[in-house]
């Protein structure tokens, strides 16, 4: 059952990557790929830093505020510049590959023998429930943080900016700097993810952004599909949704893993169950 | 919601496998991909050769379609199921499978020296359970000389590189060096996926090079027959170090043998099935580098190649 346990694990560490588009998409409606760099500026922070000898704690905080940079950056080039969001979020992420390149110095980047944030926590058990137990501490604290957050004044300012942004604007509120603080949260928390990836995997990569933005879409979706039957959609069922929506999605892959599907059919059979999983719920309803 | 569950649930029952007292291992792919495959037939043939084939061993063979959450996932299936050994191709699978496990013996192949990939701890050791065969780069020394014993004039050599691969930037850091030594002059552009390569290639060959060398990297593996078309209509020759490039377009080459490479791997790894016993392996050098020519490509830029050269269609 480790196979499982390890795939709940992924999912728990994109969990904060899709926390993170659940705040670009969901709430701002903007279709962030800013997160395909700052994903993957996270995970060199944490090798560069730990693979130097700094403590892995010490990292998660910068990774967070270098993604959260990043995100800024985006929401400036959008808001204030007036460039489309999509294209702005483009052009950081391009220009966060040779950042991400020039921090690393090569491509990729192992870390053998370093300490990860799972085994400097003092917790007893094997890696594995090592892995596990911290996981499930740093996403509950992002949770609870978010729902805190996303309750403030300052928090349903953000949502409503989402929602309209003319009347919110109406009522006095600075839509640019909710936006750019949107964008610079949902990176920071992207960066994160890819803070977390890194030491479950043991190295960095300059593509292990590519395409990620994807898997956290794909999560946000079927979360959002999951918790339908609540009628009242309150932010933590929603954020909730999210976390299994992530980890489903690692499961459903590890599901297809595990029957041996011919590797060329490997990405069909997965969309094809994510399908299922989605849309089950809506034809019973209907009938 | 619950049917769900319970239809996901009733899956996951109904695939625990039976046991057999077969033993299993693990192959591992990062991608679809024509070099690799020469890589994985000659694995499967040592094996074969030595008696393991799917007869008396059970194959979990996975291949990550090049994603890499994909692969981890992949390497996590095969290390549950308690393989006798990993087989990993090529460079990334290696790595990942070094930090999954430090019991299970692996078997790399078409990846670079331990060290080379800082796969090696402070004392400059390689992982303990890490065996198969790796390639360093010296054949690039060679496999770049070519240029000069075919085509004696030559100055200008053009080529691109792909920052994002480890093995592209390092091979190229070794042919900068070997040209200065050669006194060549090396015309580097980079590129970063293969649909940028049209494009740099043809700003490449505005700077009037003699040869094109074309690092065996994957954007030149996706890209080898644009960079072929447009080297050709400015009448330029593509030398490279590896064989199927060879078959795709370039005139000559020096390099490791991917089918071979594959196959020494597997012929450890038949040693290990065979002995249960990892004393005395340690991860090899790849033996067989060869040179080859393309009999089409010579005569179209008038080249002649002696017996030393093996053609290839």
């Amino acid at each position: 059952m480790s196979f499982y346990l390890s795939a709940v694990i992924l999912g728990l560490g994109f969990a904060s990557l899709a926390m993170g588009i659940f705040i670009s998409m969901r709430i701002f409606n903007i279709p962030d790929i800013t997160t395909d760099g700052s994903f993957t500026l996270g995970g060199v922070v944490a090798a560069v830093l730990i693979s130097g000898g700094h403590s892995p704690l010490v990292a998660l905080p910068i990774a967070f505020l270098a993604g959260a940079i990043a995100g800024a950056l985006t929401g400036i080039i959008h808001t204030r510049l007036k460039v489309n969001a999509l294209l702005a979020g483009i052009l950081v992420m391009t220009a966060l590959y040779s950042i991400n390149l020039a921090l690393m110095g090569r491509s990729n980047l192992p870390l053998i023998n370093t300490p990860t944030i799972f085994n400097s926590l003092f917790i007893p058990g094997t890696e594995i429930q090592q892995q596990f137990i911290v996981l499930i501490i740093i996403i509950s604290i992002i949770l609870v943080t978010l729902v805190w957050l996303m309750k403030t004044d300052f928090g349903l300012a953000m949502r409503a900016t989402g929602n309209n942004e003319k009347m919110i604007r109406a009522l006095g509120v600075n839509t640019d700097v909710m936006k750019i603080f949107g964008l610079a949260l949902a990176n920071g928390l992207t960066a994160v993810s890819g803070y977390l990836i890194t030491q479950v995997q043991g190295f960095a990569d300059i593509n292990m952004g590519i395409g990620i933005v994807i898997i956290g879409l794909g999560s946000v979706m079927i979360g959002q599909i999951l918790f339908s039957f609540k009628r009242k959609e309150t932010i933590m069922i929603q954020l909730l949704g999210v976390i299994v929506g992530s980890i489903l999605f690692r499961m459903i892959l590890a599901f297809a893993l595990s029957i041996g599907i011919d590797a060329i059919y490997l990405k069909l059979v997965v969309a094809i169950f994510v399908l299922a999983v989605v849309s089950i719920p809506n034809i019973k309803s209907k009938a | 919601m619950k049917s769900i569950l319970s239809i996901f649930l009733l899956a996951l029952i109904s695939c625990s496998s039976p046991q057999s007292n077969k033993l299993t291992i693990g192959f591992i792919d990062q991608l679809q991909d024509e070099t690799l495959e020469k890589a994985k037939t000659g694995f499967f043939d040592a094996l074969k050769q030595n008696g393991f084939d799917s007869s008396n061993i059970e194959i979990i063979y996975r291949n990550a379609q090049n994603d890499q959450p994909t692969m981890l996932q992949s390497l996590d299936y095969i290390i549950s199921q308690n393989p006798t050994l990993i087989a990993t191709n090529p460079t990334l699978p290696t790595i990942s499978a070094v930090q999954k496990t430090k019991t299970i013996p692996i078997f790399m192949m078409v990846s670079p020296r331990p060290d080379l990939a800082k796969l090696t701890d402070a004392e400059g050791k390689a992982p303990a359970n890490l065996f198969g065969a790796y390639e360093t780069l010296d054949y690039l020394d060679t496999a770049l000389l070519l240029i000069k014993s075919v085509l004696p004039n030559a100055k200008k050599v053009g080529t691109i590189f792909n920052q994002s691969e480890p093995q592209s930037v390092d091979a190229l850091a070794r042919i900068e060096k070997t040209c200065k030594e050669a006194g060549l002059e090396l015309i580097k552009m980079p590129v970063n996926n293969s649909s940028e390569t049209q494009l740099v290639v043809a700003s490449l060959l505005t700077n009037n090079i003699d040869a094109f060398f074309a690092l065996p990297d994957n954007t030149v593996f996706s890209s080898m027959e644009i960079i072929v078309k447009s080297c050709d209509d400015k009448k330029v020759p593509v030398f490279t170090s590896e064989e199927g490039l060879v078959s795709r377009g370039a005139v000559a080459a020096f390099g490791a043998d991917m089918y071979q490479w594959g196959f020494q791997s597997g012929i450890q790894a038949a040693g290990f099935l065979k002995s249960k016993s990892t004393v005395g392996l340690q991860p090899q050098i790849v033996s067989v580098r060869h040179r080859v020519y393309n009999p089409a490509k010579a005569s179209q830029f008038n080249l002649t190649f002696d017996s030393t050269f093996t053609s290839v269609k």
